[in-house]
């Protein structure tokens, strides 16, 4: 799996690219700034670019607008930006293609290896990866959605599993469920949330983020 | 039939009393005046007042068929808030109990309502013009009575007795060859007149008390155009008269002045010019509102005593006191005699008569020409007919204008009735003026009384060094909090993480698996460490503010908050980074009260600039009533503000919409592309 990476600090960067190399990936380029990292991803296509939003020169968020504007160039080119802190507002710039292959991960995430490897390799396949903390965010508000508040606790924590991007197999292994048991949930949840179903993962978890941003 | 017959036979009788009201208002109306003087008693006059006027309205109500609204306003006084350290504040001064503070309130409520103020024209003017038609059915009744009872032999007696004048003899026919049937004849005809015109004249009374005791109704004659430039002639007329007395009040403080100052040297200046100025800032106040024009106090902030000195003793100017409270009171006059706006307002007060004099011109055209000449004819009859038939002295219809005339052979040529188109013409001549008068007057005012531009820089110095002085304070809490957090927080948990590694050395080699579980757990204490840092850098400056600016900033803030949030934003550009932080904390401010307190459903952010204000305004829908004296973290936002000379304003009825608008005066810098 080719990766292109952008980080500005170098210990953070070698380190991503220690642990992206020892789990077998290849690191095709490894930029500091916005304007590198956008002609790194026109000329590597990398199969997953894994990307700090805040870069230099100006240290705003150059480095999401780059992938933004590579993603433009390249549609479904998939992306895992990481960050200090996680803001709904980019969440949905991310997903506002529709096209998936997005990940939107909080730094620490990356303690986890076998976790944040996972990320990388379901954004890579075209999936999705929502930080913990932007669903958590989007469920915070039962004032905004009404529907919500008739999920059952089980059917919210199945809802907060497939909004984070994972699959039925992966949900029920977390929730100790069947695969069978969770597929009737989300049949439930996508019942009372009034969405078409769908058999295809990953178009299923961008209907529920986006179901959940359209109901601000 | 029988309550008609009652109803006309009774309205004589009614006429008379309210009447007889009227002159005990108008009698009673001044031990109420001075009274007030009292402050204490003063709730109570009011109350006495609206008594009074009450008994009008029930009485228009009663026999005039006229329903007449108690016109005052509706709901509480205000009630005095609690300040933190458990005093209670008024106008800068503290009271342990809620009581006077309340008086106090009470009292100004009263006193800004409109209707308190035409109560008291009621009892003084109005009331007894009004009863002059009450009066008239019964006065033309007892007129024709007396004339026609006069013309028998008892009257003749009775007339005799009592040595009435020699015309109204003749005209009762008393003397020889008067013709008694004429006096028969008309006194029959007023009496039956006075008896028929009762009720009618009751109901025009009743009109009479709607008009002015009534809420105030604006009718087509004031909102057109022609009317309510009358009217606002009129008002201005009266208020460059209110303000010709208040000049006087100053002239006659002056007047004091000057002859304490012979006894007491300077003393007396300091003291009574410092106990002038609320009346020079009222002044100040009336001028500003009613010429349109900026006045603002101008008056020195007064600087605490400093001290002690080594010596232990406090220094004002070159002598030294023992003790603070008299250092205290020492600074008391060089504080005001060195204050130049002190000597600006003795000047003013010398020559303000002067400046309000022009105020004579439309008052004397008003009073003495529209109302003298033009009304007084309109009025004429109600008096001068009974007064007539009662004593035959027949008083011209156009007596005031001899009157006014007099000895000014020429005026004795022109006919008497061009005295009223001359009194309508004296009038619009008045409301003509009155404009100018009182721009004039204000603008006299202006010149002695505005603040020097010393004075104004002399201010400008003491809000800088406050406002400052604030922002210094909110900074340095600010960094406790921070050092706090972090030293609670994030670099206790690298300690922990410290030990942990610490030990996971040591256990490495004789115990793997319990270095692994040390391990996890190190991990586990560095991410709640990020986590706390992520919150501390949030309130400290939220990183998508740096990242994206205000707008996107406070977006990124609906997108969180507990309740659906609509922004709308008009920003060329940005503005300076600690005014972006400035509003974008205020405005999760008011996202949190209108979640908390407001119980709102939406609420909308709109921020845009113009005019070199930067303007943000947050409304909900919630249900308002919010007080801004009561929330803590809305003055502390006010504090933050205004470092930037910024503006918080909070319009909140009860009932809502809750408005917040908060105005940072700053420029935006170079533009960049929103990506919204």
């Amino acid at each position: 799996m080719r990766v292109v990476l952008a980080e500005d600090l170098y210990l953070l960067r070698e380190g991503l690219v220690r642990l992206l190399e020892a789990h077998g990936c290849t690191v095709a380029a490894a930029v500091e700034t916005g304007p590198d990292l956008l002609a790194a991803l026109l000329a590597h296509r990398p199969d997953v670019a894994v990307v700090d939003v805040r870069l230099p020169p100006t240290n705003t968020d150059e480095g999401l607008q780059a992938a933004l504007a590579a993603r433009r160039q390249v549609p479904g080119l998939p992306v895992l930006v990481l960050s200090q802190h996680v803001e709904q507002l980019y969440a949905r710039e991310l997903l506002a293609d529709g096209t998936g292959g997005i990940g939107y991960l909080l730094k620490d995430r990356v303690f986890n290896a076998d976790q944040f490897l996972d990320a990388v390799r379901r954004v890579a396949a075209g999936g999705t990866a929502m930080d913990p903390e932007v669903i958590a965010k989007l469920l915070q508000q039962p004032s905004r959605n009404v529907p919500l508040a008739r999920l059952t606790p089980r059917e919210r924590a199945v809802l907060e599993l497939m909004a984070e991007g994972r699959s039925n197999a992966a949900i029920g292994q977390k929730l100790f469920l069947s695969e069978s048991a969770v597929g009737k949930h989300t049949a439930s949840i996508f019942g009372k949330l009034d969405l078409a179903p769908s058999d295809d993962d990953n178009r299923r978890v961008l209907a529920v983020l986006a179901y959940l941003n359209g109901a601000a | 039939m029988a309550g008609m017959i009652r109803s006309y036979a009774l309205a004589p009788l009614r006429g008379l009393f309210l009447a007889l009201l009227a002159a005990v208002g108008l009698a009673a109306s001044l031990p109420l005046m001075i009274s007030i003087a009292l402050v204490v008693t003063y709730p109570a006059v009011l109350v006495t007042v609206r008594w009074m006027t009450g008994v009008s309205r029930r009485l228009a109500g009663d026999w005039g068929r006229t329903v007449v609204e108690p016109p005052y306003r509706t709901g509480t006084p205000p009630v005095p808030v609690q300040r933190e350290d458990g005093w209670y504040e008024h106008q800068g001064q503290l009271y342990k109990s809620p009581g006077y503070p309340q008086f106090f309130l009470r009292m100004e409520w009263l006193t800004e309502d409109p209707a308190t103020g035409r109560d008291w024209m009621w009892l003084l003017l109005l009331g007894p013009l009004g009863a002059l038609l009450a009066l008239a059915g019964p006065a033309l009744l007892v007129a024709g009575v007396l004339a026609v009872a006069g013309a028998g032999a008892a009257g003749r007696a009775a007339a005799t007795a009592t040595g009435l004048p020699e015309a109204a003899l003749t005209w009762w026919g008393l003397l020889p060859g008067g013709p008694a049937w004429q006096a028969v004849a008309v006194g029959v005809a007023a009496a039956v007149a006075g008896l028929l015109a009762g009720p009618a004249l009751l109901r025009v009374h009743g009109r009479w008390v709607r008009h002015w005791l009534g809420h105030a109704s604006r009718s087509w004659w004031h909102t057109s155009g022609f009317g309510a430039w009358l009217s606002r002639g009129g008002h201005d007329t009266w208020k460059a008269v209110l303000l010709l007395g208040l000049s006087l009040t100053g002239f006659t403080v002056f007047l004091v002045t000057l002859l304490l100052t012979m006894v007491s040297g300077g003393f007396g200046i300091a003291w009574l010019a410092y106990a002038i100025r609320p009346m020079v800032n009222h002044y100040r106040r009336l001028c500003a509102s009613w010429g349109g024009i900026e006045l603002p106090d101008p008056y020195r902030a007064r600087e605490p005593v400093t001290g002690p000195g080594p010596d232990g003793r406090y220094r004002v100017g070159r002598t030294l006191y023992a003790t603070h409270d008299g250092a205290h009171r020492a600074g008391f006059f060089p504080w005001i005699l060195g204050d130049p706006a002190t000597w600006r307002d003795l000047l003013w007060m010398a020559t303000a008569p002067l400046g309000a004099l022009p105020a004579v011109v439309p008052a004397v055209l008003l009073g003495a020409g529209y109302f003298g000449l033009f009304w007084q004819a309109l009025f004429w009859p109600l008096w001068a007919v009974p007064l007539g038939l009662i004593t035959g002295i027949w008083v011209s219809p156009w007596y005031m204008w001899q009157l006014l005339t007099l000895g000014i052979p020429a005026a004795a040529a022109v006919p008497g009735w061009l005295s009223v188109p001359i009194g309508l013409a004296a009038g619009l001549l008045a409301v003509l003026l009155a404009r100018p008068v009182l721009g004039a007057i204000t603008a006299w005012a202006w010149l002695l009384l505005a603040p020097t531009r010393s004075a104004r820089l002399a201010q400008r110095v003491v809000h800088l060094a406050q406002t400052r002085a604030d922002a210094v304070d909110a900074q340095s809490a600010e960094l406790r909090r921070i050092e706090r957090d972090l030293h609670d927080g994030a670099q206790a948990r690298l300690v922990a993480v410290g030990l942990s590694l610490g030990a996971v050395e040591q256990l490495l080699d004789r115990d793997p698996d319990a270095a692994r579980a040390l391990l996890a757990q190190a991990r586990e204490t560095s991410a709640a460490a990020l986590s706390d840092l992520r919150d501390l850098v949030r309130g400290i400056h939220p990183p998508v503010l740096a990242e994206r600016g205000l707008v996107d900033a406070v977006r990124a803030l609906a997108l969180d908050a507990a309740l659906p949030v609509q922004v709308h934003a008009d920003l060329d550009g940005q503005p300076p980074a600690p005014i972006a932080t400035a509003a974008y904390f205020a405005v999760a401010e008011a996202l949190a009260n209108a979640a908390r307190h407001a119980g709102a459903g939406r609420v909308g952010v709109d921020i845009r600039h113009a005019g070199g204000l930067l303007r943000v305004t947050v409304t909900d829908d919630g249900r308002g009533g919010a007080d801004p004296a009561r929330g803590s973290g809305l003055s502390g936002l006010r504090r933050r503000l205004a470092t930037f000379d910024g503006t918080l304003a909070l319009h909140s009825p009860p009932g809502g919409p809750t408005v917040l608008t908060m105005e940072i005066p700053c420029a935006l810098s170079s533009p960049r592309t929103s990506t919204c």
